[in-house]
């Protein structure tokens, strides 16, 4: 079974039935029953219908993209690289609006000129030598990592497994409750890997929607700041990319970089070095061989 | 929990109010958990920016006092702070779902459906028939990736000396 593609406002109303707006519900009357009271009078079905994907699930989900990934690049093997990008992350991801997903985050070198990361849901992101080396400064790359933080914090990759997809996982399971568990072991693999087909083309063929892109490029911003990073440094990174598009990678699966930059530029003008300290992380971050 | 499924309701009822009991803990009943996973803190809050209080060991036991969402607040030899649920994976899933079910408001019927359905979906097991089916994948890299991580003593070093945010 094939994923439909979705335009943005059928992904968004999508992503309301999956994973349920609150925003929507709080504006129900009273008299309204909540979903789940409707789902016991409804039948199972109703409620795994509407069962958000659990963070062990998202998890798994990541594992195989990553899978899918790293046997089209191989790792950086440098481990004082991997080791700083690590840091670098784990500083940011500390200050997102998700510290702790369910086995915490990873973040990965592959030894690639193509400029590129991915966000493997769950907390796993890769992030390419090319894209390493359009990064002058800490700053930068601490941008450009809380950018991908930004897109696991909003599970905008889990977000693209297809609708029908997830309510057939549901229906499967309901099946197999009433089978205890009996012979269908092999449908849930066929829709696990269907799942792994959407995150995989809308991280690494088609890109998230334009929406997820500015939010991410806006949570980014706001993590630099909480962190204690120049929060221009997005700006500035996005401003080195700009006018490379023919590249492929990362500007063939985000929106044109002249737009984002635009955006970001009123969030935070890139700005040289703000402090004496942005000078302590360029020089660490210079020692590195990238 | 395959076998849950076999019990009727009634059943069921009790075999919640029996469980309630323990994981509540009244004396004698303090559950144990073993930390299964290398480097894991007890942090002061359920959070893990919040300062560390420790490091337990991979084998620890550590005594159980309550739950909270994805944190354990616990007991390792007498210092009391929180540990992710990552420390003890295993532990989490049907345990967790349990307990917000039965702290989180009372058990409706569809209570049973959830129980049962806890763990399933996208299991260990999917990924097993998954991987099996996809060969070619590289498993072996995602589990060298998830070992990449850095201690908190490593961090606030580097959050530090670059004049970051604590
Ligand atoms: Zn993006």
């Amino acid at each position: 079974m094939r994923a439909t593609s979705f335009g943005p406002t059928a992904l968004l109303l999508m992503a309301c039935l999956l994973w349920g707006c609150s925003g929507v519900s709080l504006d129900l009357p009273s008299s309204v029953q909540p979903a789940a009271q409707i789902a016991a009078k409804t039948g199972a079905k109703a409620i795994h219908a509407s069962r958000p994907i659990s963070d062990s699930e998202e998890y798994y989900v990541g594992r195989a993209v990553g899978a899918r990934i790293l046997a089209k690049y191989p790792l950086y093997q440098d481990q004082e690289v991997t080791r700083y990008v690590n840091k670098v992350g784990l500083t940011v991801a500390r200050k997102s609006s998700r510290p702790n997903p369910y086995r915490g985050y990873h973040f990965a070198v592959l030894d690639t000129p193509e400029p590129n990361a991915f966000a493997c849901p769950g907390g796993t992101i890769l992030i390419t030598r090319g894209l390493l080396k359009n990064c002058a400064t800490e700053d930068e790359l601490a941008a450009v990592l809380a950018h991908e933080v930004a897109h696991i914090a909003n599970k905008d990759g889990i977000k693209s497994i297809s609708q029908a997809r997830w309510t057939e996982v549901a229906t499967t399971l309901g099946t197999e409750t009433a089978k205890q568990y009996g012979g269908s072991a092999g449908q849930m693999v066929t829709l696990f890997e269907g799942s792994i087909d959407d995150v995989f083309k809308t991280i690494v063929v088609n890109g998230y929607s334009r929406s997820a892109e500015e939010s991410a490029d806006r949570e980014a911003v706001s993590i630099l700041r909480k962190a204690g990073y120049n929060p221009g440094a997005l700006a500035a990174v996005l401003t080195k990319m700009s006018g490379k598009e023919g590249a492929g990678g990362i500007y063939r699966t985000h929106p044109p970089t002249s737009e984002r930059l635009a955006k970001v530029q009123s969030l935070a003008p890139a700005s040289s070095a703000s402090s004496e300290k942005e000078a302590v992380r360029t020089a660490r971050f210079q020692q590195l061989k990238i | 929990m395959r076998r849950f499924m076999k019990l009727s309701r009634k059943t069921l009822g009790l075999l919640i109010i029996v469980m309630m009991l323990l994981l509540s803990g009244g004396p004698g009943w303090a559950r144990t958990l073993t930390v299964s996973q290398p480097n894991q803190q007890i942090y002061q809050e359920a959070n893990f920016a919040s300062t560390p209080l420790g490091a337990v060991p991979q084998g620890a036991k550590v005594n159980l006092i309550r739950q909270e969402g994805e944190w354990y607040k616990v007991d390792y030899q007498g210092t009391i702070g929180w540990l992710h649920r990552q420390a003890v994976p295993e532990a989490a899933p049907a345990k967790m779902d349990l307990s917000k079910m039965l702290f989180g408001g009372p058990v409706k019927e569809t209570g049973s459906d959830e129980v049962a359905l806890a763990g399933k979906g996208f299991t260990p097991e999917v990924e097993a028939g998954f991987r099996q089916k996809n060969p070619g994948l590289a498993y072996a890299q995602v589990d060298k990736v998830e070992t990449f991580g850095v201690d908190q003593a490593q961090l606030q070093k580097f959050v530090s000396e670059g004049g970051l945010n604590p």
